[in-house]
């Protein structure tokens, strides 16, 4: 019934990709609960299996609604639901930690930060669609700029950095596509890099410096100029006033917060087993389930956030390699089908989507490589998890919708 | 719906500068997988398969607690620990191998092999880091691992400072412990930089000043093999080294505690506070019956902390801040200030009633405790003879209220804001307390006759005692008593008062002198009944009391300082269940100012010509 409607120019590589990371994502959620110590999660894969024909259903169904339907007030109704989602989160976590437990939601507990980004896209998407405004407008920046900061501070709340700065990353490449000048992005975060420097006076100064070259150069408007320099001094005078001024114990809240990995050892550590366990793997891999460092390393992550090191160790850096390849090829596919779609709405819609990917690949795998702090995002489609595979379904689902409509206005 | 060909053109160059980007970032992925698996592959092979990498925490020692005179009360000494780490490859291979280890090593350990299941089971999923099993475990022991490393794979011997209370039992509540974390603490974000096995001060210095004695603990990578050779694992960054804790110098002075915790009858319980008047320092604060703290540190069984921690006597139970008791007549100095601040009495003033050994009120009889009577007197010698008849008149002059707010002048339901956790707050009850508690009219104004001597709802801590007998001696100023005198290497605290730390309450001088010179014949006066505190050429001013307890025998207090020229020491004591205050409390007063000034006698001249 479903294939009838479906087009021609649905995109096979995207498909491909996806489905083949799939498997391998069951296959090595399979491996890395295979151990005798990981007596608990033995069946876990099949429970990934379970997911996966739900996410299938899922993606194929919001695949097969022409993609127009949800522009306008359908997205702000998505939208709401996702924070409705997150807000309740933030109550029933509330509630009590241990709570959850008792509830029984256990083994079928949604992660809606998941969902909420899809919806998040969805809205931004929408909202920028409209091109008869000017994007390089301050004001009518508002809009996004509040859409997606709503869900990545109800995040932050809960806490997880690593998701809230997800939505940060896609609302920059949105309104990159969007038509905004690369200047104006780098302009919005200039305030966040001040913060960050403004502890350490000589990068602090070498910075502002360039920020005056780029700005004296750069001969934007009046207003959006005077806009820069006053947020930038404000923060960056303010920042080491106000940090003098907490308690010992909110600094060190502050920085456990920015950096997990700073006061717990285990963080550390997870990050050396992961660079032994994917380095050992060599040219060829140890083979498929005879990795050893999966056993001891990364207790209860193997088989969530720390899937690649598995594979890493097991099918060495040929698997490795293919399996980023993979992702390479679905990003570009994504944004392929971006640049192809001549409906605004569906352009925008899918290089979101592909944003969300982009941004969860390579922060995941730096992190197994040794490059950035352990932020607790999963790898999609590999990592074990039924809300992250029903996202990245929809999210499959919704570029290959524009890809199969491109043509549409 | 209409296609917009800039927008379009504008698509086409941001897909190009964004597939360059992407195709630059995996580019990095993959030349970084090349680097960790083909280059430097081998080098990871071995390390997987030979060598362990694990961190290795270095302990911080904790800070040295000193006396005023620099003498040891607490300090770390070397100790080995036994630690098993639950990730080693041989747990992984066959988990039921724990359980061979485990047999193994509990009867060295003197554990039992469930209970050490039961703690690693819950430590491993806290952090990745070996499990302590046992602490400071002796030489014995340290050899048998050692020999049999073949059957106890995984397990170590670390060495770690130990928590060392030279003096045993002397100042044990002052000092507080150290034990291991609760698992309650390590779930509260405020204890975020804590292990689930660290040490955590509890009670005394040790919990109030956690944070500055702890220190910071360091670490490092380590690589073990087979063997249990270790190495610093190169490549990694340098090991952090551990930051001492801060030492510290309290005010506290080792012989007046010693003179202090020596002066009770063994098994008795009870508390001494001694202050310095001029400065708030406290120079010694004991409780009875105390513990050994150096117990807490090798880890304690429960048991002994159940013994501890109840047996009837309740020896953890710091006596001096945490219990209230009636002060008995020991508030009496301070009725008569209040009476004399408020115009109710002058020093001559004699009430209509002599004391007859009683006192109608209403229909009640209130008994004095000399029951054949103290006849007619005025102030000075109701003080010396502590007549209960003279002081029932004198409350009911005053009144509720007024006394009530003098007293609340004198922060007498307050907390005294020593610097040691969990001080109790005292209670001297106003109208509005009655009203609550009883109920507006469901009490009797016959309440304020057990108020002005010391009895009925009143109740304060030693603690409390002692800062209103320093107030006495210093003149109206009330100190915040504090047993820090140097943090660090820093120089003792200026002799310059923090405004913070006292306040000075308005009494007259005239009135304070009266007060005085009748506490000083309580124990100068044959008629006085604090004779038992006389030391040989020294002028001491004290007030007994007897708090009546409905659970059992009489609490003896006494309150006092010297010399009564230029006061130097100001004290409270009391004794539980010990009756009256002239035989039991009295005669550690003496003990404690014998030892204080028989000491210090050099010292006498110079302060008594810089006063």
């Amino acid at each position: 019934m479903f294939s009838a409607r479906f087009s021609p120019d649905i995109d096979r590589p995207l498909l491909l990709a996806t489905l083949l990371l799939t498997l391998i994502g069951i296959a090595f959620v399979f491996s890395a609960t295979s151990m005798p110590s990981a007596s608990a999660e033995h069946g876990l894969y099949l429970k990934q299996i379970a997911y996966l024909f739900l996410a299938m259903l899922l993606g194929a169904l919001i695949a097969a609604v022409p993609y127009r339907v949800y522009e306008g007030k359908t997205s702000v109704l998505l939208y709401g639901i996702g924070l409705a989602l997150l807000v309740l989160t933030l109550f029933i976590g509330h509630v009590g930690l241990g709570a959850q437990r008792w509830l029984g939601w256990g083994p079928v507990k949604i992660q809606p930060s998941e969902l909420a980004k899809v919806a998040t896209v969805i809205l931004l998407a929408s909202q920028l669609a409209d091109r008869k405004k000017d994007w390089t407008q301050i004001k009518n920046l508002v809009r996004p700029v509040l859409t997606a900061a709503v869900p990545c501070l109800l995040v932050l709340k809960q806490p997880d950095l690593g998701t809230s700065i997800a939505f940060v990353a896609i609302l920059f490449t949105m309104l990159y596509w969007a038509g905004l000048p690369f200047l104006y992005l780098f302009f919005m975060i200039t305030p966040i890099v001040n913060v960050a420097l403004s502890f350490f006076t000589p990068g602090w100064l070498l910075f502002l410096g360039l920020l005056a070259l780029i700005l004296y150069r750069s001969r934007i408007r009046l207003l959006p100029l005077l806009l820069v320099v006053g947020v930038n001094l404000i923060v960056g005078i303010a920042t080491p006033q106000i940090w003098n001024h907490l308690q010992p114990y909110q600094k060190q809240r502050i920085s456990t917060f920015l950096d997990p990995g700073a006061d717990a050892y285990g963080a550390g550590y997870q990050i050396i087993q992961s660079k032994i366990a994917i380095g050992s793997g060599q040219v060829f891999g140890k083979g498929f389930l005879h990795g050893t460092q999966k056993a001891l390393a990364f207790l209860p992550e193997q088989h969530t956030d720390f899937i690649y090191s598995v594979v890493g160790e097991e099918t060495g850096f040929l698997g490795a390699a293919f399996v980023a390849c993979l992702y390479l090829l679905l990003i570009l596919r994504g944004i392929k089908v971006a640049n192809r779609a001549r409906n605004r709405f569906g352009g925008l819609l899918a290089i979101g989507m592909t944003s969300i990917f982009l941004y969860h690949v390579l922060v995941n795998i730096w992190m197994t490589v040794g490059l950035a702090p352990v932020t607790g995002l999963p790898l999609p489609l590999l990592s074990y998890g039924g809300s992250s595979l029903v996202a990245s379904f929809l999210q499959v689902g919704l570029i290959q919708n524009v890809a199969m409509r491109w043509r549409e206005y | 719906m209409r296609a917009d060909p800039i927008a379009l053109g504008g698509w086409q160059r941001r897909e190009r500068t964004l597939t360059i980007a992407v195709v630059g970032i995996f580019a990095l992925v993959l030349l970084r997988l090349f680097v960790l698996q083909v280059l430097e592959g081998s080098r990871y092979r071995e390390l997987s398969e030979e060598n362990r990498i694990r961190v290795e925490v270095l302990t911080a020692p904790r800070g040295e607690i000193r006396d005023r005179k620099g003498r040891l009360l607490a300090d770390c000494v070397p100790s080995f620990t036994v630690t098993l780490d639950p990730f080693d490859k041989a747990y992984a291979r066959a988990p039921a191998r724990m359980d061979s280890t485990l047999r193994a090593l509990g009867p060295i350990l003197g554990a039992d092999p469930a209970e050490l299941r039961d703690k690693i089971q819950r430590e491993r999923k806290i952090s990745f880091l070996p499990i302590r099993l046992k602490r400071n475990v002796d030489i014995k022991t340290v050899a048998f691992v050692s020999e049999h490393r073949d059957r106890l794979p995984g397990v170590q011997v670390e060495s770690e400072p130990l928590r060392r209370y030279p003096l045993g039992l002397i100042g044990s509540h002052l000092l507080g412990y150290v034990g291991e974390i609760s698992d309650k603490e390590l779930a509260d974000p405020a204890y975020g930089d804590y292990l689930s096995g660290d040490l955590i001060g509890r009670m005394g210095i040790e919990r109030r000043y956690e944070k500055l004695l702890r220190g910071q603990d360091g670490k490092r990578f380590v690589e073990v093999n087979a063997l249990g050779r270790k190495g610093d694992f190169l490549g990694e960054k340098h090991p952090v080294l551990p930051k001492r804790g801060t030492d510290l110098t309290l005010t506290i002075d080792l012989d007046i505690q010693r003179a202090a915790e020596d002066a009770f009858e063994p098994g008795a319980r009870g508390a001494v506070v001694a202050l310095d008047p001029r400065t708030g320092e406290v120079l010694a604060l004991a409780s009875k019956p105390n513990y050994d703290p150096n117990e807490f540190s090798n880890g304690i069984t429960q048991e002994r902390w159940d013994e501890l921690s109840g047996g009837g006597n309740y020896p953890l139970f710091n006596r001096a801040i945490q219990a209230a008791y009636p002060p008995g007549s020991t508030l009496k100095p301070f009725t008569a200030l209040a009476g004399l601040e408020a115009g109710a009495i002058t020093a001559g003033t004699y009430f209509a009633q002599t004391c007859t050994g009683e006192f109608r009120f209403g229909s009640r009889l209130f008994g004095c405790w000399k029951h054949d009577g103290h006849g007619s007197l005025a102030v000075h010698d109701a003080i010396v003879r502590s007549c209960d008849v003279y002081f029932y008149q004198l409350g009911l002059r005053i009144g509720l209220d007024r006394l009530a707010a003098f007293m609340s002048k004198l922060d007498l339901s307050e907390r005294t804001g020593i610097d040691l956790p969990q001080e109790r707050r005292g209670l001297f009850p106003d109208q509005n307390w009655y009203d609550k508690h009883f109920g507006p009219g469901r009490w009797s104004r016959g309440v304020i006759l057990n108020l002005a001597i010391g009895q009925g709802e009143v109740n304060l801590t030693p603690v409390k005692l002692a800062q209103l007998a320093a107030f006495l001696a210093n003149g109206g100023t009330l100190w915040k008593p504090h047993l820090i005198r140097s943090i660090g290497s820093a120089l003792p605290r200026s002799e310059a008062p923090d405004d913070s730390m006292s306040r000075v309450v308005a009494v007259s001088e005239r009135s304070l002198d009266t007060v005085r010179a009748a506490m000083a014949s309580v124990v100068s006066d044959p008629q006085g009944t604090g004779g038992q505190a006389r030391v040989d050429s020294l002028t001491v001013a004290g007030k007994t009391g007897t708090a009546q307890n409905p659970h059992g025998k009489d609490h003896a207090l006494f309150i006092c300082f010297a010399p009564v020229e230029s006061p130097r020491i100001a004290m409270a004591i009391l004794v539980e269940n010990a009756g009256h205050g002239s035989t039991a409390a009295a005669p550690i007063a003496r003990k404690v100012l014998q030892a204080f000034f028989h000491r210090a006698a050099p010292e006498s001249a110079a302060v008594l010509t810089g006063r």
